[in-house]
Order: C-alpha cells, then structure tokens, then sequence
C-alpha cells in the first residue's frame, strides 16, 4: 500500500518485485540550477546535492523528453526524471541545453544536393545548426529509420543528423532523400 | 631515446589568411605548437572555429574573431569528452569545470590527444605527440576515402574500375579472345547474305529471265550462311559457359579470400547476410557482364562501325535516316542514367534487407519460439518482402515502358529509309535488290543501337556490383604482418610492456597494462564485467594491435610473427563454443588437419570427452554444428579443450564459461581444464574459485588498469578489490545452494 506514492496514476500494475524500483525525481522534492562552469546540478530535498550531473536519454529515439537519466559524475545513477516539462520553465531550458550539448543531432531543414560515387553519398544540406556538407558510405546503415518518418543519419565520421518527417520536407529534398531509405 | 608517437591524424593545420593575420599580433615571439579546427560554437550552431597552442597559451578563433585567450597553466585539469554526435574539451579552473571548445564527432579522436598535449604542457612536459598528414579525406578535394585506403574515387580515373575489371578477365584471355574471334566471323558470315538476296532480286527474280540454276546456287549459298550460323552460334555458347565458369570462380574465391584476410574490427561491421550478398549476387553480376555483355559489347560496336561506315558509304542519304534517332536517344538514356543508377541501389538495399532479416531470424529461431514471435517474424519478412516487390515491380514497369518506347524512336528511321527507298527506285536512283540490301544492313545496325540503349542498365549493374565488391577487396586488413615477419617457435614467456588500448582509439579500454610472465605459469584474469579482461586476450591473440606499448612472446614483438604462426600456437577455449558443420573428428581436428586417430583420441581422453562420445552411436563421426546433433555445454566445452589441446600450444587463452552444469560435468570440464593447463603458459579468465586459487598469479583489472597483481592468498589479505570479488562469489554460491 506505501509504494502507491512511486506508483503514477497511469502506469498499469506491474508485478515486478520493488527491489528495482524506479527513482523519479520529481520537482516537488528536486531543484536543477546551473552552475558557474555552464553545467547543471541539483538538490534534492532534504540534503542532496550534486554538484556536477549528467543527463542521458533513456529512449533517444523515440522519446526526447521522458525518462531522463540523471547520474553523478561517476556515472551512477541518481533517478529518473519521467517528464522534462513537470519542471519550471527555468529548469526545462537549463535540461534542454545540457541534454543539447550531450545529443548533438542538428535537424536537417533543407537538402541542397545529393551526389553519389563509388558507394558514397555527398549531402549538402541546411540544418537548424547552420550549413552543412558532409559524407555517407551507402553500403552500412548510414540511414536509418526510427520511425515511418523519422530518420537519422550517420556520416562517416560518427556525425548524427536528424529528419524530422522525411515527407515533410520541400519536394526537391524529398525527391533527393526518398531512394536512399 | 623519447619515441614520438605518429598519430594518424592531422594536429597541425595551416591556418587560413585571415586567421592568421589575427594571430600574429597576439603571438609575439611563440611558436604555433598545434593548431586544430572546430565546427561547434557555444550555442550549438555550426562555427569556423581553430584552437591555436603555443608552449604558454590557448587561443580560440571564431569566425574570424578571437574568442578566447588562456594560458595553459590555469587549468587544473583537461579532459575530452566524447557525446553522442560531439565532443567537448572542458578545462577545471579554481576546482570549477567549464567547456572550452566543442566540436563535432570529426575531431573527436584529435581532441582527445589535445587534450594529453595541454595535460603535458600544463605540467612543463613536452608533450609526446607528432602529428602525420594522413586523414580519411582527399586533401585535394574533401571526398572520403574509399574505406581503407588511400584512394580519391574522383581525383583518380574514373576508368579504373573498368580497368581493374579487365584484370579480372585477363587471365582468361584465350578463351576471351576465342569468343571474340568467333563472334567476328559470325558477323562476317551475317554480312553475306545482303548481297546474295540483292542478285537474287537484281539479277534472277524477274519474269523473264529463266535461270533457275542460278537461284538454286544463291538459295543454297544463304542456306550454308545459315547453317554456318547455327554451328557456330552453338560453339560460341559452350565456350562462353565455359568462360563464364572459371570467371565466377575466380572472382569469388577472391572475394572470399579477402574476407577471411581481414581483421575482426571491420568484419564486426558487417552482417553476414550483406557479405553473402557480395560474394554471390554481387560477382554474378559482375561475371555476366564481363562474360555476356563484356564480349558481345566489343562486337556490337564493331559491327555497328563498320556497319555503319558502309551504309554512308552505299547511299549516304539513305544513312542518315538510319541514324537520325540516335542522338535523341543518347541523351535521353544520359539523362537517365543517374535516375537508373538510384532505382538499382534501392533495389538492392531492399534486397539485402530481406536477406539480413532471414539470416537474423533463423539464426536466432530458437529464440524466436521461445518467446512465442513466429507470427510477428512471418509479419516482417512479408513486410520486407513486399517493399523489395514493390521497388522490383516499379522497376520492371520502368524498363518495360522505357526501353521498347527507346526501340521504336530507334526503329522509326526505317519508315523514313522506305519511303525515301521507294522514291529513289522510282527515280531510278537505287535498284530493288539494293533497297533489300541496304534495309538488310540497316537491320543489322539497330542491334546494336539498342544494344547500347540497354547498355546502361547492364553497365549500372555491373558498376554498382563492381564497387560493392572493390569495397571489400581494396580494403586493408588493419592487423598486418610486417614486412619479414619471423616464425618463431614459441617456448612461452609473455610479456606486456605500458600497453594500451582501445576499441575506439580514443577511448582506451586498457590503460598501461605491464606484466612479465614466465613460461608455464598460469595468470587468472579477474574483475567486473567489462574490465577489460576480454581486450587482454584479444591482443594478445593479435586479434587487434596495440595502440601504444607492445606485447611480446619470448622477447620478440608479436607484431612482427607472422599470424598463422603465432595463432597455430595458442590453444583457445572461449565462452561460446562455435562447432563448425560436420563431425566430431573434423571439429577436433580443425587447428590441426594432419592430426592421427591416436592423436584425436588422446586429445579427447585429456578433455574427459571421449567417453561421452563414444556414447553416441556415431562415435567421432557424429554431425554437430547447425545440421547436427544437440550437444549440451558441457559436451562443447570438452570438445572445445580437445580441440585447443590437440595441437600441444604452448600458450593457452582461455574463457572461462560462466554457465552452471551439473557438478558431475563441472567437475569432469575442472580436471580436463587441469590437465590441458599444465606446463603451458596460461591467460584465464577465472569466474571459479577453484580456478583462481590454482592460478600462478591473479591479475586484477579495474577500469582498464593492472589493479592489484598477486598469488591468491596474497590479494585475498590485502582486502583490496580482489577480496570484494571474492566474496560476493562466495555469497552468491551459497545463496544458490548446491547444484543438482
């Protein structure tokens, strides 16, 4: 009956033992501030503190804002933030940059160009991070897709980029996307 | 004698103009030590960005501007860290971290160094560092590297492929030469018959003239054309099959030959359904075009030539309507070809797809049932399946509405070259057995025309298979033998010397790890999962090279034994225990194939594995492996010893199985892994206490370093790590209780 309080209202019953249990950290309790050095550290009431954390996404791909993991500079992990916007507004942009600067994943808005040789594939393309050119080896999932729509593509230096909704995009990007899929 | 260590990676850029001019102010009398770019601003929009080092300072550039000086000596600490898609280098100031410059997974690896040189300067040490030009991009040009290599694909000819696909045939050259000889004097025979039906219709079929011996003649003589025609024809196919067979054979040995040369780290990259593909469909293609198109291809053009040059020659009014059609249809299929090329690499990526998910998923059947997903596996590959259909299927309808349209448009030049025909014999300009033979030749020619409409379609294929398969060939094994490599027979003293190295160059898995073993003494490997224990192994087998520090086997650098050597001379007994298809003697025999009945046996009775074997009613000859019978782990470990054993290694790797068996099994694996580790120089990785408490010495990873090293007893009083491991073991085993 006293786990009812870890237990969100819409989450089924499950019957997994509790020793696991899942640590949310909740705004009621938890307070992310930014540090001078322009990283982010919380205090958890009644005396926590950690000066330097490290946030990592449970589900990069599917889901960019739920089930954060917050974890020490160790590496261990301090809980679980189950929503980014159950917190301030303040704290929401200090989350999203510090996630911003672990998941570098510029969007792409616009293909300017696509050529291909030998197996390669040169993308010129506009991002919300500014211009880019860069280089995929057609032959090893460079583009993958998450979702019906959604893809990411990996460059052959380990960048990532992300399409939204590949249909989405103008007709001559997606005419340019579509056979490489 | 300081050794610099050559990093394959560029650490000294030459800044550009405008950059420079900003510096040279700031600089005073310093020396520019390293300068690197970087592409990600604080914001985390893309910059134009340089970090310049000089014995005393950083200094950041941004789009022009100076961003930020800062001398070296502030900083407390430098490390490079790498995300998910970037990279930043932070500093500590006054016990505060703060980023410094971030940059994208391009300058990931030169960061890490950077961040080991300013660690190095801050401390006055001079850093160890020297930076090559090698990069993975042509400097001419920016476009990668073919994989591996150091091959611009665009700033070399492009003509390469077709060249090196000559190479190919080359050694076939008689039996390509023969088709082609055969192919001319079919020609040659086909150019006959015009001729003889322009008498025919000249000189023989009119009313009148009576010369029914004549007509018989003319009638035969196109009758033996004919025939010549069949004979040869025939010859022609079973000398092409022929052709055709020893192609295929080469190119795939080739394939396959390099696939088995290279190294574990680029194999892991591919799934085996894609690398079958290339081995089979790929050089199909590639030996159909050599084999049908290569061939018949020099003959289209040489009949369409010379074809050509006569009918100009004949009438060249008439020629012209001939060829009309074809500039039209040479910039239509131009136009076509990069649409044709992307319809192709579709195709095939849905292709491989589908392939890969049946590897996958029948590899994986057993857990597949276990779970109870077969429906959902019938879903996906019917999914799969239908996408690969649907691109085969639009494809199709492409090619079926193109090429027969281009065909026509080619064709149409006939209507033109009668209608003009006729109004020539009208005005007595050409005979009817002229006009016959001309549209005869002509006949000849849109063959070939169309033949070279189809031409892209073939070549494309061929092309794209060409480069699919040149991917692998021209790929270098990153684990070479040197240049002389010695063959040494082992006698077993290891020895690790400042060793590290990671997976990821710039994330090292082992950190300085120096050991000196005597021959016969047996090291156990122990600590928390992901220590490192595994990498140890792996280079020691030379599965991957060090990245710094060296390994040696009896004082010589493994590096430079040749491989087969080295690992003819290491028993292994993993984890897995893979078994190849066959049977039991052939598995046991594998390392070694000249190995005797006696020797076989032997091995086996050491592993405590011929009794159960003799258990089957197959004994030795019984099929394991995918098609065979099931064996229980225990049953694979022993053969697994018997296998590593037979070959008398003087070194042996072993992995120790972390699965339970019975005790009785456990015990009998126990005295087989005693008797296969005596006398032998030993690298366990120990998850039994009896096994440890055997071992020489114990090596303790923690994090990638040598954390303690020691006897049992030894490690187990200093209550360090070890201790910790020990008895969390323990309380695990009591807590499971005794095994059945």
């Amino acid at each position: 009956m006293n786990n009812t309080a870890l237990k969100i209202n819409d989450e089924k019953v499950n019957n997994l033992p509790p020793v696991d249990d899942i640590r949310y950290i909740t705004p009621d309790t938890a307070k992310f501030e930014k540090t001078a050095g322009g990283f982010v550290s919380l205090s958890i009431k009644p005396d926590e503190y950690y000066k330097r954390v490290n946030l990592y996404r449970s589900f990069p791909h599917r889901e960019t804002r739920k089930y954060i993991s917050v974890r020490n500079s160790e590496g261990k992990e301090i809980g679980i933030i189950k929503c980014i916007d159950d917190f301030s507004k303040e704290e929401v942009a200090i989350i999203e940059e510090e996630l911003n600067r672990r998941y570098f994943m510029p969007i792409i808005t616009k293909i300017n160009s696509i050529k291909t040789e030998f197996g390669f594939f040169y993308w010129d393309v506009e991002t919300d991070a500014g211009p880019k050119m860069f280089t995929i080896n057609g032959g090893h999932s460079s583009v993958i897709s998450i979702t019906e729509t959604r893809l990411l593509i990996i460059d052959t230096d380990g960048n990532r980029y992300e399409i939204e909704n590949y249909q989405k995009l103008d007709t001559k990007s997606l005419k340019l996307v579509e056979p490489l899929i | 004698m300081a050794h610099l260590k050559e990093v394959d990676m560029k650490l000294y850029f030459d800044l550009p103009e405008k950059e420079q001019d900003l510096v040279a102010g700031r600089l005073a009398d310093e020396k520019i030590l390293y300068c690197t770019p970087y592409d990600i601003d604080s914001d985390g929009k893309y910059t134009d960005g340089w970090m310049i080092i000089t014995k005393s300072r950083v200094i950041l550039i941004e789009d022009c501007e100076i961003k930020e000086e800062f001398v070296i000596k502030n900083g407390e600490d430098y490390n490079a860290l790498s995300f998910v898609g970037s990279g930043l280098l932070e500093v500590v100031v006054n016990g505060e971290v703060r980023p410094l410059v971030n940059y994208s997974m391009s300058h990931v690896p030169r960061y890490v160094y950077m961040a080991r040189i300013l660690n190095d300067l801050r401390k006055n040490t001079i850093p160890k560092v020297k930076s090559t030009d090698t990069e993975t991009k042509c400097p001419k040009c920016g476009r990668a590297y073919l994989r591996g290599t150091k091959v611009c694909t665009k700033c070399t000819n492009n003509v390469q492929v077709m060249k090196r696909l000559l190479q190919v045939a080359k050694p076939h050259w008689p039996l390509y030469a023969t088709v082609i000889l055969i192919f001319w004097i079919i020609t040659a025979i086909q150019m006959i018959p015009p001729i003889l039906n322009e008498h025919l219709v000249d000189d023989y079929l009119m009313p009148g003239v009576k010369n029914m011996k004549a007509i018989l003649l003319l009638v035969v003589g196109l009758a033996l054309c004919a025939l010549m025609n069949t004979l040869l024809t025939i010859i022609r196919g079973i000398v092409t099959t022929k052709l055709g067979g020893l192609l295929s054979l080469d190119l795939k040995s080739m394939v396959f030959a390099k696939i088995q040369s290279l190294s574990l780290s680029y194999l892991d990259q591919w799934k085996p359904g894609d690398l079958m593909n290339r081995i089979n469909a790929d050089t199909n293609r590639i030996q159909s075009f050599i084999q049908d198109n290569g061939a018949k291809g020099v003959n289209q053009i040489i009949i369409l030539v010379a074809v050509g040059i006569y009918l100009f020659f004949e009438n060249w009014k008439l020629a012209l309507f001939v060829f009309i059609p074809v500039p039209f249809v040479i910039f239509f299929v131009t136009k076509m070809r990069k649409m044709i090329g992307m319809r192709f690499r579709s195709q095939w990526k849905a292709s491989d797809k589908v392939n890969s998910f049946l590897q996958d998923i029948l590899s994986g059947i057993r857990v597949v049932k276990a779970f109870g997903q077969e429906k959902r596996g019938v879903e996906n590959f019917r999914k799969l399946n239908r996408e690969f259909a649907d691109i085969t299927i639009r494809n199709e309808k492409y090619w079926n509405t193109l090429f027969p349209i281009m065909n026509f448009i080619l064709a149409s030049g006939n209507f033109l070259v009668l209608y003009f025909g006729g109004k020539f014999i009208l005005g007595n300009e050409m005979t009817i057995g002229e006009l016959v033979k001309f549209t005869m030749y002509a006949d000849y020619v849109y063959a070939p025309l169309s033949w070279l409409g189809f031409m892209p379609r073939w070549f494309n294929d061929a092309m794209i298979g060409a480069e699919r398969i040149f991917q692998i060939i021209d790929e270098e094994p990153e684990i070479r033998d040197a240049d002389r490599p010695v063959k040494h027979k082992i006698d077993g003293a290891i020895q690790f010397k400042n060793v590290s190295f990671g997976y990821k160059s710039y994330e090292p898995v082992l950190k300085n790890i120096s050991i000196d073993v005597k021959k016969g003494e047996m090291i156990g490997l122990v600590g928390h999962s992901g220590a490192g224990k595994s990498t140890i192994i792996n280079l020691l087998m030379r599965l991957y090279d060090v990245d710094e520090g060296e390994i040696l086997i009896d004082g010589i650098d493994i590096r430079n034994i040749s491989q087969a050597d080295l690992r003819a001379q290491m028993g292994v007994v993993l984890q897995e225990t893979f078994l190849f298809s066959g049977s039991i003697y052939e598995n046991i025999i594998y390392a070694k194939p000249d190995a005797t009945y006696e020797e076989v046996i032997r091995a086996a009775k050491i592993a405590n594995a011929h009794d159960f074997i003799m258990k089957f009613p197959d004994g030795y000859d019984t099929k394991v492996g995918e098609k065979g019978v099931k064996l229980s782990g225990g049953e694979r470990q022993r053969i697994a010893i018997a296998r590593a054993i037979i070959n008398d290694p003087k070194i042996l790797i072993l992995d120790e199985a972390t699965a339970s068996v019975d005790t009785e099994t456990e015990q009998q694996i126990q005295e087989a892994l005693g008797r296969l580790i005596k006398n032998r120089t030993t690298f366990a990785i120990a998850h039994r206490l009896s096994t440890l408490k055997n071992a020489d010495r114990l090596m303790v990873i923690d994090d990638g370093r040598l954390a303690e090293l020691g006897t049992h007893e030894e490690l187990f009083r200093k209550k360090g790590i070890y201790h910790n491991l020990v008895m969390a073991q323990r309380k695990m085993s009591r807590m499971q209780g005794p095994v059945t």
